[in-house]
């Protein structure tokens, strides 16, 4: 244990409902331990995901945000997490712009059988915001 | 708002780590202060029994439950809702045992996320809104489009279970392409024999009356959805009478113009009125407008002259005729084709005699062919060596890159047909791979290569290949330079999707694959069914295969027909739909390119989107997509969504 108290990222997950919501229950099946600074939000498809969300959860109070879809190819809804991935590298820049280290909103793909890969992006994503630390908008221009 | 909490324990499952007492006393601070019950297994029977009195007794305006997964068991607690007299979807769950007690080590912190879990869901459900299944009138019948194995099999079983089916065929004949060959792989049953029943089935059985055949046909137009699709379908004329014509013949012996007989593989010919073949289904022969000398300005009549059943069997007037019908579901049947191998150079197809694709030697093999049966090169005398190449075309990215699965089985066919009427002949196959899996299908592989005259060779690329014509006139399969004698090449080209599979796609909106191929809603799951609903797909226009698993597929789109489509039943319409407010909707048209299903349309008179709440799958893409916030995606809505995320960040 450290003296010091570490910053602990609040993050918002948003997850699909067919397979990066089911990653993770399978990794909650496996009893595997990871941070718990993401708190999910279920949606049906990543498409789904308004970068207006982001913004908000941003504004908000959270430090970070993660968006989790269906591999390429895999989307329940065929190509929904095509547009999240259009959206997403169009919000990168936006948030670039605005001042904000793009690394705060994250898309990665998570199938319903990658428990494991759940955990470890859970895990890179609450150790890359630990290092940019809280969100403080002018600080980071 | 009166809202309750129901936590369970799951035994200590959630209980050992996140402290149900720090919950209650977090909810104090919680919007109109929530009541909080724990239950300890609130899924068993016990458990829900306990749930839904406590409902009926507090009758809370919404409802938490912090429990397991939703994909677990959120439908049986809506389910409990109903039965308590509540709307189900005004109940939200909270995923605190998968994601959360069981992956969370210290239970401070676990406990702490759990509220905040909790905390959200009562937010958002204080948004959710009592959402109705919808109900729509529906057709029970369907349209079949391809009278091969699949579509046949499909239309019959249809038309048995009190279904009537709009059977539409492009050919004048129903069988598809089997009913040309003479044996089929792997058991050697003669083919026609074995689909004759199935035909006569469909044309003069005991159901047949509820089976609408169009023969010379294509769909050309459709409007509607599952349940209610309105086709219109283009006849072309056959100026033969299918229900007066006996099958005599008597007009085609005075006919005096031919053509090439395309069905034969245009290796033969047939006169302008006439059958496809001997024995074809249904015995009526059809006509050949261009091939008819009064295509010309000739003026004839002798066919209509000598039919002995009078004058109106045979219309020569008759032109195309477009009917409409009603149907609640399609399925797609088209089947395959071969691909063309004259495009793969060093094969000789087209330019070299004696060089037959398997759709042109089968229809030598069969006794209603060109050469009634009899295997003989264009100098009338039998091959005394025959080379058969497979995996013409096939697993190749210059041309197609899968494995067409079946050519393997048939070229061992022609093998064990060669070997039974020309037992001197020597056959050798050149092949890449050979792919010959299920129980049955190694049986002709086995006896080809016990037949002493039958030798294998290998090569890895095709552009090793050269089929190429000798000094002494015979045929020569050469590899990699080393050349070998044949005097008849037969290739095993690439199935491929058949004819008019592209236009069906633009019709229906059916997705196709990079080759071609209709493209199932999921592989291994849903392999009937297509990307739009209440299309299903049969056969080999969705991927090369036998007649076995089309049959089969045929069944599996019958099963989605009757499941989903009951004469009187209504279906039921998903309420998690997104719906456009026409008031802000600006016509930007952006929601109608992101819809994976089709489900938008565009009303231009009102100038704006509309969904089809029975095609939308509540994905919710287009709620995202719309610039103006003109789209409600009900239960996942924009309010729902940033409340959830204000009470957990709280």
């Amino acid at each position: 244990m450290t003296a010091m108290k570490e910053f602990e990222p609040k993050i918002i997950g948003f997850l699909c409902n067919w397979c990066s919501y089911a990653g993770a229950d399978k990794a909650g099946g496996a009893q595997a331990p990871y941070p718990p600074n993401v708190q999910v939000i279920r949606v049906m498809c990543s498409g789904r995901v308004d970068p207006q969300f982001i913004l908000s959860a941003l504004e908000k109070g959270a430090d970070g945000v993660i968006i989790l879809a269906c591999h390429p190819g895999d989307c329940h809804y065929k190509e929904g997490n095509c547009r999240a991935m259009q959206r997403h590298g169009m919000l990168s820049l936006m948030l670039e712009q605005l001042g904000v280290a793009k690394e705060r909103c994250r898309l990665d793909y998570v199938s319903a059988g990658e428990g494991e890969k759940f955990t470890r992006v859970i895990r890179e994503m609450v150790e890359s915001i630990r290092v940019l630390g809280p969100l403080q908008v002018t600080m980071e221009n | 708002m009166k809202t309750g909490i129901y936590f369970c324990n799951c035994g200590s499952n959630i209980s050992g780590k996140i402290s149900a007492e720090a919950v209650m006393e977090a909810a104090l601070s919680f919007p109109d202060q929530p009541y909080v019950t724990t239950v300890g297994f609130i899924c068993s029977e016990d458990g829900k029994a306990q749930f839904e009195e406590s409902l009926k007794a507090e009758q809370p305006d919404r409802v938490v439950v912090a429990a397991c997964s939703p994909r677990d068991h959120e439908g049986t607690f809506r389910h409990c809702m109903t039965n308590a007299g509540l709307n189900p979807y005004l109940m939200q769950m909270v995923n605190i045992r998968e994601q959360i007690a069981w992956v969370t080590e210290e239970p401070a912190v676990a406990t702490e996320k759990a509220i905040r879990a909790i905390r959200g869901a009562v937010f958002r459900v204080r948004m959710q809104q009592p959402l109705e299944k919808k109900l729509l009138e529906t057709c029970p019948d369907a349209l079949v489009i391809g009278a091969g194995p699949a579509g046949m099999k499909a239309a019959i079983s249809l038309a048995e279970a009190g279904r009537s089916v709009v059977l539409v065929e492009r050919t004048p004949f129903i069988g598809g392409l089997p009913v040309r060959f003479e044996d089929l792989f792997p058991a050697m049953e003669c083919a026609p024999c074995m689909l004759e029943p199935l035909m006569a089935d469909l044309l003069h059985g005991d159901h047949a009356d509820r089976i609408e055949l169009m023969t010379m046909s294509a769909l050309v137009e459709v409007t509607g959805f599952y349940g209610n699709f309105i086709v219109k379908i283009r006849q072309k004329p056959r100026h033969v009478s299918l229900h007066d014509c006996i099958g005599c013949g008597e007009c085609i012996a005075v006919c005096p113009a031919t053509t090439p007989n395309e069905f034969n593989c245009n290796v033969s010919e047939r006169k302008a009125i006439d059958f496809a073949f001997a024995g074809v289904l249904p015995n009526a022969p059809f006509m050949t407008e261009d091939a008819c000398i009064r295509s010309r300005g000739d003026e004839c009549r002798a066919c209509k002259d000598a039919c002995p059943m009078g004058e109106d069997v045979v219309n020569l007037e008759e032109g195309e005729t477009i009917v409409e019908r009603r149907v609640g579901s399609i399925i797609l049947a088209t089947g395959a084709g071969l691909y063309d191998s004259s495009r793969i150079a060093g094969m000789g197809l087209g330019t070299l005699p004696d060089v037959y694709d398997a759709l042109q030697f089968e229809r030598m093999l069969s006794s209603t062919g060109p050469t009634g049966g009899e295997i003989l090169t264009t100098g009338g005398i039998p091959p005394s060596s025959v080379a058969i190449i497979h995996c013409v075309g096939s697993l190749d990215s210059e041309h197609n890159s899968y494995c067409s699965g079946i050519c393997c089985q048939y070229a061992f066919k022609f093998n064990h047909l060669i070997a039974a009427r020309l037992p001197d002949a020597g056959i050798t196959h050149y092949h890449r791979e050979l792919v010959m899996p299920g129980k049955e299908g190694q049986i002709l592989f086995q006896h080809a290569i016990r037949n002493n005259r039958s030798s294998m060779k290998r090569y890895t690329d095709i552009r090793e290949l050269d089929v190429s014509r000798q000094e002494d006139g015979r045929l020569a399969v050469s590899v990699k330079g080393e050349a070998a004698p044949a005097d008849m090449v037969i290739l095993c080209p690439a199935v491929i999707p058949a004819d008019g599979a592209a236009e069906l796609s633009t019709l229906l909106d059916v997705s196709r694959d990079s080759s071609g191929f209709f493209r199932e809603l999921h592989g291994r799951m849903d392999a009937a069914r297509s990307t739009i609903t209440g299309v299903y797909l049969a056969g080999s226009c969705q991927e090369p295969m036998d007649i076995r698993t089309a049959m089969l597929e045929g069944m599996a789109c019958v099963g989605h027909t009757l499941a989903g489509l009951q004469p009187g039943r209504m279906i039921e319409i998903e309420p998690l739909s997104a719906e456009v407010d026409e008031t802000h909707c600006a016509g930007c048209r952006l929601c109608m390119s992101v819809c994976p299903y089709r489900a938008i349309s565009f009303n231009t008179e009102r100038n704006a989107s509309h969904v089809n709440a029975v095609l939308c799958r509540g994905c919710g893409t287009c709620v995202a997509a719309c610039p103006a916030g003109a789209i409600t995606g009900h239960h996942f809505t924009n309010a729902q969504i940033m409340a959830e995320m204000e009470g957990v960040l709280k």
